[in-house]
């Protein structure tokens, strides 16, 4: 009977967080908050450290830095945007950093919760995403941007009755989902992965009983916490590239 | 008013977003885009895109340094060769000025020796009548000696044979 005493809490129980402060209003800042603020200011302190420092051969933080941004220019930028791009290069970082830093927070002992589990981070990323892109379109294109995208060019005009829907739904209904979705649900399983394995070790460690089971639900929490790390950078890259691509689209149109 | 707020905050739903945490996540992302591009990023930029034209520019100047010195090093090539030459064009003309006093020397060394041979040849004819000359004085001055032996030595006919082969073969030996 005693194996049956595992006790897996409730889903809002571990997802849910009591606010920290101003409980009860509408700005009821609780462990999310704090997350996203804390990613927001140590982007912020990075960037601020590396760019004081400034010297000619970079070393520690400002070394990271340059390589990231060299990351971002190199590997996201100039293959989805191409050089042109390289004016989004701190807005791009930013979101790498802010995304990879909230997800990164999943593995950090007393917080052990990614903000993007919650569909409060991912959903407003999404939308200032799907915004920016649809006005860069129209700025760059004018109202021929909607045209361009929906309608390939070079296809039969029979296959566009079909495929001018498809590309509505996916280029303007779909894509915001896709991408707040993919983040969260990510994180999220992520996140329970590494809650059921902490529950399922605590429960044997506490009731004695499966002491000689605890190396492999142990060994299994302490891989996926190196994996979910993993998840957490493979996120933030994903999102990020998404966007540049999505940003890269609408500089580009179809004429170039 | 307060109880749909905080029936928002309480929300249960793992799906659906709840309003303050919206709020929270939207403040931090904006503060982090406005104080990243105003403020954070430039210096990044400034500091990568400083280090980029100075690589350029070192590149530049040691691409420009080494045309130069491949410049001077044909220069002196070229002054090389030249030096080559002009030294080749002199050893050639020692060369050629030696043989000419090589000849010179040799053809007045065989004067010489001509003028010196013709010299002694002369020195040695007049030597030659000299001894000559003093031969026949000797000669004469023997035949007189062998005489007055003879004619004192007449008492020994058998004798005087053998002083006159005696002198003769004296004779045979002083000749030259």
């Amino acid at each position: 009977m005693q194996y049956l005493a595992i006790n897996f809490p409730p889903i809002s129980e571990v997802l849910n967080w009591k606010p920290l402060f101003f409980g009860g209003s509408a700005i009821a800042f609780n462990k999310i908050g704090l997350i996203t603020l804390i990613a927001a200011f140590a982007t912020l302190g990075m960037f601020f450290i590396a760019g004081r420092q400034a010297k000619l051969v970079p070393v520690g933080m400002q070394n990271f830095v340059e390589a990231s941004v060299d990351f971002v220019n190199n590997s996201i930028i100039h293959d989805a945007m191409g050089p042109e791009g390289v004016t989004w290069a701190p807005y791009l970082t930013g979101l790498f950093f802010f995304i990879l830093f909230s997800n990164l927070f999943e593995v950090i002992p007393f917080f052990q919760m990614p903000a993007t589990a919650r569909m409060a981070v991912p959903a407003p990323l999404a939308i200032g995403v799907y915004i920016t892109f649809i006005v860069v379109g129209i700025k760059r294109q004018g109202l021929n941007y909607f045209k361009n995208s929906v309608v390939p060019s070079g296809v039969p005009s029979f296959v566009l009755i079909i495929l001018i829907p498809i590309e509505i739904l996916s280029t303007f209904i779909v894509r915001p989902f896709a991408l707040a979705i993919r983040l969260f649900g990510n994180m999220l399983a992520g996140h329970l992965l590494l809650l059921t394995f902490t529950v399922l070790s605590e429960a044997l460690f506490v009731k004695g009983i499966g002491l000689i089971l605890l190396p492999l639900p142990f060994a299994m929490l302490t891989a996926l916490t190196g994996y979910e790390m993993f998840v957490a950078a493979l996120q933030a890259f994903i999102f990020t590239t998404l966007t540049a691509v999505y940003i890269g689209e609408a500089l580009k149109g179809e004429h170039e | 008013m307060a109880n749909i707020f905080l029936a928002v905050t309480q929300s249960t739903n793992p799906i659906l977003p709840s309003i303050p945490e919206i709020i929270w996540s939207v403040i931090s992302f904006t503060l982090l885009m406005v104080l990243l591009v105003k403020f954070a990023f430039p210096p990044v930029k400034a500091a990568m895109e400083h280090r980029t034209s100075k690589i350029q520019t070192d590149i530049d100047h040691a691409e420009a340094a080494r045309h130069e010195a491949e410049r001077v090093l044909a220069e002196y090539k070229e002054q090389l060769n030249e030096a080559k030459r002009e030294a080749t064009r002199i050893l050639e003309e020692a060369r050629k000025t030696s043989e000419v006093l090589r000849r010179d020397l040799l053809q007045r060394a065989e004067e010489e020796a001509a003028e010196l041979r013709a010299r002694h040849a002369g020195a040695l004819v007049s030597e030659r009548e000299r001894v000559l000359l003093e031969l026949r004085q000797q000669m004469a001055g023997l035949a007189i000696d062998i005489a007055e032996r003879v004619i004192r030595a007449e008492v020994d006919r058998g004798a005087s044979d053998v002083l006159i082969e005696q002198y003769l073969g004296e004779i045979g030996a002083m000749a030259p």
